[in-house]
Formats: structure tokens, C-alpha cells, sequence
């Protein structure tokens, strides 16, 4: 029997056995999408997975208590839908970024085994730049404010002269 | 009697086998096989209870099922992962 505004050929419902049956393209949700949304749907109603042919999956919803009468079939039909395409968006989503996730687990991992043995440091290549700066933001102070040759007027400045011009004169009080 | 049909593409074999175990009291079963099905025939003191066990049989199952195949991702990413590791 078809229900109401769903697709007669994807939905049907047994009203003898009060069960609503969902045919799955699985060129359309993966396997894994339609286990996950059957385990959100198991302690709402009976999940049974079929396949009737191949690449299509048929799955069952029946009501746990009493029987599933045409609107509240319809209701737990389309709830069903919508969590597997939510679910099938989400495996999607792992997919294509299984490979950034991995990289940062591995990352993680060989950050995780502790600090490096004398053999390891011997063998690291400290003439690598340790990061790009474009702005000279990592300039060391001696380099930044090197006296330069023939000019009597530059001075290198200490760090007490460079507190003093970023200080801030303080309010009197009362005023 | 009540013939649950678990196809063994979507059902692991194993986790059939451990609901039949775990619902062994409640009802009782007849195991069979088929090319593409495990087929469990149940029958129970009266109809609405061999309809639950049934449901509840086939929901353990999906469960147990499901449980196994991340357990088999899970294992899978990992030595992913740790190959990648190795290789660095």
C-alpha cells in the first residue's frame, strides 16, 4: 500500500504487519549511511536490512509498541530519509577529508612519543628555515638595531631606552 | 513462526550467532542457510511475543553488526596510520 506524498515505487507500507518498507539506492548512500542512520532509528522501532537486488537495500521500520497507523508511518518514513541523507553527507564529508585527518593524527602520534634521542638530533638538519617571514618579524634586536657604519649619530638603543619611548605617562593625581 | 531473513552482505555472521544466544530463553529458534540469507525461523508462546523477540532479535543483530564493522574501520584507519607513520 503506498503512502501519502512519498514515491510509490521507493515506499510502501504492510498495514497487515504494520511495517513500512524504504527501498535504498546504494549508489546514492553508502552502506555505511544506512547503518548509521538504522542505529539512530533502534531503540525507536525494528530495523530489518534487506537487499531484494543488487544495488538496493530495503529497509523495514516497524513500531516497537501497538501498530504503525498511515500517518505516523509516513512521519517515521521521512524522519528516516533525512537522517540518511544526513548521515550519507557525513560519511561523504569523512571521505574527502580522511586524508587531512590522518596527517594530523600521525602528526599527533610522533609528537606524542616524547623527546628526541641524541641519534635523532644528530641526524636533524638545523640549516632548514624553521618557518617563512615575509615581514622580518622574527628579526633578531642586535640585527634590527645594528649601529651602522659612518654614522656617528646612530647609536643602538638598550632595551631600558626602548621601555621608555613605549612607556606611558602616568595621569597625576587629582588632576 | 516468524522467518527472519539476515542477508549476509548487510549481516555479520558472527553477531546473528551472538543475538540467537542472547534471545535463546525468550523463544525457540531454527537456524538455516541459504546462498545470500542466515535464515532464523522463531516460534514463542503467542504471536506478540514472537513478533518483539523477533524485533528485538533483528535489532541486536543490526547492532552487534554495526559495532563489528567500526570495530573493522577502526583497526583498518589505524594501521593506516601507522604505515604512514613508518614510512616517515
Amino acid at each position: 500500500m503506498p503512502l501519502e506524498s512519498l514515491p510509490s515505487d521507493l515506499v510502501s507500507f504492510d498495514d497487515q504487519d504494520g511495517a513500512v518498507h524504504l527501498k535504498v539506492d546504494d549508489g546514492l548512500y553508502p552502506l555505511e549511511a544506512v547503518y548509521a542512520a538504522a542505529y539512530v532509528f533502534i531503540d525507536r522501532c525494528y530495523v530489518l536490512l534487506d537487499k531484494p537486488a543488487s544495488g538496493q537495500t530495503r529497509v523495514t521500520l516497524s513500531a516497537k509498541k501497538g501498530t504503525l497507523a498511515g500517518d505516523a508511518a509516513r512521519e517515521l518514513v521521512g524522519e528516516f530519509s533525512n537522517e540518511l541523507l544526513s548521515c550519507a553527507w557525513r560519511s561523504q564529508i569523512a571521505r574527502e577529508n580522511r586524508a587531512t585527518i590522518e596527517a594530523v593524527t600521525a602528526q599527533a602520534l610522533s609528537g606524542a612519543r616524547g623527546a628526541p634521542s641524541l641519534e635523532e638530533l644528530e641526524a636533524f638538519d638545523f640549516s632548514d628555515d624553521a618557518f617563512e617571514d615575509p615581514l622580518g618579524i622574527a628579526m633578531s634586536w642586535e640585527e634590527k638595531y645594528a649601529k651602522k657604519k659612518g654614522d656617528p649619530k646612530a647609536t643602538a638603543p638598550t632595551p631600558n631606552d626602548e621601555a621608555a619611548t613605549s612607556s606611558v605617562t602616568k595621569p597625576e593625581a587629582g588632576k | 513462526m516468524i522467518e527472519l531473513r539476515f542477508h549476509r552482505e548487510l549481516y555479520d555472521g558472527k553477531s546473528v550467532d551472538e543475538a540467537l544466544k542472547i534471545f535463546g530463553p525468550h523463544a525457540s529458534f531454527e537456524q538455516a542457510e541459504e546462498t545470500a540469507h542466515w535464515i532464523v525461523r522463531l516460534s514463542a508462546a503467542d504471536g506478540a511475543r514472537e513478533k518483539r523477540v523477533a524485533g528485538e532479535l533483528s535489532n541486536y543483530a543490526l547492532g552487534l553488526t554495526i559495532a563489528a564493522q567500526a570495530k573493522k574501520l577502526g583497526r583498518a584507519e589505524k594501521t593506516t596510520a601507522t604505515a604512514k607513520q613508518e614510512a616517515k
